[in-house]
């Protein structure tokens, strides 16, 4: 026979046995421990809404016993209690109440403040809710996206009536988190379930089971959680039949093993055929009494029936005894299992999550204790737009004496006394103050418990309604919440599998995947110092602004002149926005057509497109705006070698009076077209090589073998991280701030400041009048400094590193930091830590620009 | 299974005053126009017609607005082509975008980038920035076998 492990021990399974049925069937009473208190908890709910019986299955934590096949060889592990959740020995919690009241947390841990982060350790260590395997690999659930007419949450009598009417009008999803009918004990349900799934299927709804709704949200959409897929529904109408389950009943002992709720015992009994126990107490208010106790005595137990009031239930390891108040007065009864249909409480946690009219209930979950007839009414009413009114069922326990309010948390009646006494007085505050409703369940079985306190309390209409659900339902492990969010979406240059071939350490440099060293930086950095290097810098922004207002819009925008940029003539860009704080910076190169060309940081590509687009609407210009950052690749060449490579492979001019610096010309390099910009970002003769992508490898190829008579090695980010900064060039977000202007940065001279307009003049012009409080410096150290280092002043900290490298040109080590003024002075001397720092103008290197223009 | 395949396609920007492309008869060679913008056409064809549309509708275009711009843009972009029944099956598993049902394209979100979905004769034609394609490529394969492994 198959068979199962629980803790250990060796369980048999039955056919259709969940693991909770097999359990109990071998005799496990306790299946976990309470937060707090580590009361013993059984079986109670059966029908997967309370936390009573999480277990540990296969190692993963926090899955419902009661609606958890059992399967052969499963490892089962109760989550709680030390040594086991037998005999616990924190059960001496539940003796030590007093010194454990409500919202002891915030009174015995507010004061001394480093106590909490220890004494949370050790709680979370008591409380016990599970081990996440953090050394298991997480497997991504796959999500699949759904647009549907309607979707019908729950495959009962109203929900399957629902789907069938519907489907006449449009496509139907119904999502029933079980089997369907599988766990339906009455015999008239089972025939209606059956009856009214061959209606809907025939009508072409599709039906999806064991899928549980998760949460609704706008739209509405929803999330469905199926067994391996994450399923997103887009619907214009959502019908929630999610029916109703019996009320959690508050009496003193209504924790104790061998209490159970109605159905969650019906199903024990007349599905899995395990006994409650030899002597069983059915408390019905409601219609099911009779139902709930022939089903019951089908394991041969004795069953009686009664109506009335739960006074108490009484027992250690379990249910001993139990008193009810019946009309015909107080009676005890003997019993090992009392159960209870005190009155229904709907299951209405998705409902309470939206107020989006398309979303309505439908059968129980709107009317408790509906009758079948009725059901199916509400759910074809409610397919057709016609929802039903939300209404009380007839009968609801009511706690007036002690007992456990939320079983998840711990929260007494007492509880809730208290802390209505101390002055937490509205049903929202008392959930924060004593977390009642906010277990494992959610509040399923106890927040009309919560919003009764607060209204048989006196409290306002506004401060006693339920509190508010929010998903997900069911909670779901960490893959299925992550599927298809997982991934880090990276942008791959035409050249990365030229970088991988070279052996090149591949970096994430924001959105982009790109080389950060071949392997030696020093080899690299020389490479372009002394003779001729290639790097690959596709990633840039790169933009083709045309149309008879290119000019004007970019005057407008940017704070360059560009009136008299000549064609074939680039400038050095410096984008502001607004508030006059520097956005973004790139070259801006015109062409003899009215073109021009615009490059951005690789970072900020996308936003500059969206800033031109916007300032093109907002000035009403007649301006083209093409994006070619995916369709241009971009190599720059650089190094004293530069123009002699590119001789070898061109027939075009490149003398200085062809192509300047900063200039550009339309070349034809190894046969292929490109737009060669001479820029000076590394301080040596460079040219940008703009291309088309799929020409790419062509190109580097053909670069790389040309350059092997200058020993041609290829550079990455470390490599110009280094070059850089020799030249005192900033990084845009590495060494800047959002709210840098360009003063700051040592760039006033970017600004064409007679210009009489730019997006961000006015501002700059308030900010200029005012004193640098802090700027970025140049600085120099005389040992090995850390970026990120604060930079002091007798101890005071003004400042801090922002780049620094050990440079052989500069002679020493080099960096970028901001200072703060100290009386409206900048030192120029600091410390970072034991090292010296002096201010130091730059560049570091070739301060006359001799070199780019070589 | 739907089949994930690469596929070469030729792609023309053409940037041009909204009423001029509104009056704009797209040239043939099976080309594909969309309306990505309202100021901007895309047209989508097999790769040995690219030039001749590109010429076309340069010309075309230059007749209702001057300072109309047409480029070739094919090597920004990469296509990835599902085939077989289950392409819209396995579409889901990409994207909250419903498919076209004919000669149009649904733009916006697909495996988390930004993307245009064309219907062909044997299933949907993605389209990605084309520093996405291996992205695209990966994600289309894992929806494929998604889409197979539940039926």
């Amino acid at each position: 026979m198959p068979s199962l492990r629980l803790d250990g021990r060796r369980i048999e399974i039955h056919d259709g046995d969940t693991i909770a049925a097999a359990a109990f069937r071998a005799g496990v009473r306790t299946f976990s421990r309470s937060l707090k208190a580590h009361r013993r908890r059984g079986l109670y709910c059966g029908t997967g809404d309370c936390a009573n019986c999480l277990v540990t299955v296969d190692g993963l934590p926090g899955e419902r016993a009661c609606v958890t096949a059992a399967a052969d060889a499963m490892r089962v592990e109760r989550e709680t209690g030390w040594p086991s959740a037998d005999r616990d020995v924190l059960a001496i919690n539940d003796r030590l109440h007093r010194l454990m009241p409500v919202g002891f947390y915030y009174k015995v841990f507010a004061r001394p403040r480093w106590l909490w982060p220890i004494a949370e350790r050790v709680i979370r260590r008591a409380t016990g809710t599970g081990t996440l395997p953090l050394r298991a690999t997480a497997e991504r659930t796959p999500t699949r996206f759904v647009r549907v007419r309607t979707l019908v949450v729950g495959g009962g009598v109203a929900g399957l009536a629902a789907a069938a009417t519907a489907a006449a009008d449009g496509s139907v999803l119904l999502a029933d988190e079980g089997s369907l009918g599988a766990t339906v004990t009455l015999p008239a349900a089972r025939a209606a379930i059956a009856r009214l799934t061959t209606e809907a299927r025939a009508a072409g709804a599709e039906i999806l089971e064991r899928h549980a709704a998760i949460g609704i949200y706008e739209g509405p959409s929803a999330a469905l959680l199926g067994a391996n897929e994450l399923v997103e529904v887009e619907a214009e109408h959502v019908v929630v039949a999610t029916g109703a389950l019996e009320a959690h009943g508050v009496f003193p002992g209504n924790d104790l093993p061998g209490v159970w709720l109605g159905r969650g015992a019906a199903r024990m009994a007349a599905i899995h055929g395990v006994s409650l126990g030899d002597h069983v107490v059915v408390v019905a208010n409601t219609d099911d009494g009779d139902d709930l106790a022939g089903a019951v005595r089908g394991t041969d137990a004795d069953v009686t029936l009664v109506a009335g009031r739960v006074l108490e239930a009484r027992g250690a390891r379990q249910i001993t005894s139990a008193t009810v108040l019946t009309p015909d007065g107080r009676r005890a009864f003997a019993c090992d299992a009392l159960v209870l249909s005190l009155g229904w409480a709907p299951r209405d946690t998705l409902l309470r999550m939206t107020a989006e009219p398309e979303v309505v209930g439908a059968g129980d979950v709107v009317r408790p204790g509906c009758s079948l007839a009725e059901a199916e009414a509400s759910g074809r009413a409610a397919a057709r737009g016609d929802a039903a009114e939300a209404r009380d069922a007839d009968t609801w326990p009511i706690a007036e004496d002690d007992g456990y309010v939320c079983v998840c948390e711990d929260v007494s009646m007492h509880d809730l006394e208290q802390a209505w006494d101390e002055g937490w007085t509205s049903s929202e505050i008392l959930k924060r103050y004593t977390t009642a409703t906010m277990g494992p369940c959610q509040g399923a079985l106890c927040s009309r418990h919560l919003a009764d306190h607060a209204r048989a309390k006196g409290a306002t209409p506004a401060a006693r309604g339920r509190t508010t659900a929010r998903p997900p339902v069911r909670g779901p492990r960490l893959g299925e919440l992550t599927g298809g969010v997982h991934e880090q979406v990276e942008r791959r240059t035409a050249l990365h599998d030229r970088h991988v071939a070279a052996g090149a350490r591949i970096d994430h440099s924001g959105v982009w995947l790109r080389p950060g060293t071949y392997g030696d930086v020093d080899v690299e950095i020389r490479a372009v110092r002394e003779r001729v290097s290639v790097m690959d810098v596709s990633s840039l922004g790169k933009f083709l602004v045309t149309g008879r207002d290119a000019r004007a819009l970019l005057d407008r925008v940017f704070p360059l002149d560009v009136g008299t940029l000549a064609p074939g003539r680039a400038r050095y860009l410096l984008a502001l926005d607004e508030a006059g704080y520097v956005m973004d910076d790139g070259l801006l190169a015109a062409s003899g057509d009215g073109s021009f060309f615009l490059t951005s940081t690789s970072g900020g590509a996308d936003r500059m497109e969206a800033w031109l687009r916007n300032w093109i609407d907002r000035l009403n210009l007649h301006v083209h705006v093409i994006n070619q950052t995916a369709q241009l690749g971009a190599i720059n060449v650089a190094g004293p070698h530069a123009r002699d490579l590119l001789a070898t492979l061109t027939d075009d001019d490149l003398s200085r009076g062809a192509l300047p610096y900063p200039g550009h010309a339309d070349i034809t390099v190894a046969g292929v077209p490109c737009r060669a910009i001479a820029v000076g970002f590394v301080g040596e003769l460079s040219f940008e090589l703009h291309h088309p992508r799929g020409r790419s490898v062509e190109l580097w190829d053909a670069l790389v073998a040309a350059g092997a008579a200058w020993d041609l090695r290829p550079h990455g980010l470390d490599a110009l991280d280094v070059l850089r900064l020799e030249k005192g060039h900033v990084y845009l977000t590495q060494d800047t701030m959002p709210d840098d202007h360009p003063a700051k940065l040592g760039l006033g001279w970017a600004i064409a400041k007679d210009k009489d307009e730019f997006v961000g003049k006015r501002a700059l012009e308030r900010m200029n009048a005012l004193p640098l409080e802090r700027r970025l410096v140049g600085l120099r150290f005389d040992g090995a400094p850390e970026r990120g280092h604060p930079l002091t002043v007798e101890d005071a900290i003004i400042g801090r590193i922002t780049s620094c490298a050990i440079s052989r040109a500069a002679g020493g080590a080099v960096g970028l930091g901001w200072l703060r003024a100290i009386d409206g002075v900048f030192p120029n001397v600091l410390r970072a830590g034991d090292v010296v720092a002096t201010v130091s103008p730059t560049p570091f290197y070739d301060p006359d620009g001799v070199r780019l223009r070589a | 299974m739907p089949e994930v395949r690469d596929r070469l396609v030729g792609i023309i920007v053409c940037a041009a005053d909204p009423a001029a492309l509104d009056r704009l008869v797209a040239p043939g060679h099976g080309a594909r126009t969309l309306r990505v913008a309202p100021d901007e056409t895309m047209a989508v064809v097999s790769p040995e017609f690219t030039e001749d549309l590109r010429r076309e509708l340069g010309d075309r275009v230059a007749a209702l607005d001057p300072d109309a711009l047409v480029v070739d843009v094919s090597d920004g972009w990469a296509a990835v082509a599902l085939v077989g029944d289950d392409a819209d099956h396995a579409a889901s598993y990409l994207s909250a975008l419903e498919p076209p049902a004919g000669e149009g394209f649904a733009q916006g979100d697909v495996a988390r980038v930004a993307a245009k979905i064309l219907r062909e004769r044997e299933g949907l034609l993605v389209l990605v920035p084309a520093y996405w394609h291996e992205h695209l490529r990966s994600r289309a394969t894992e929806a494929a076998r998604a889409a197979e492994a539940r039926g």
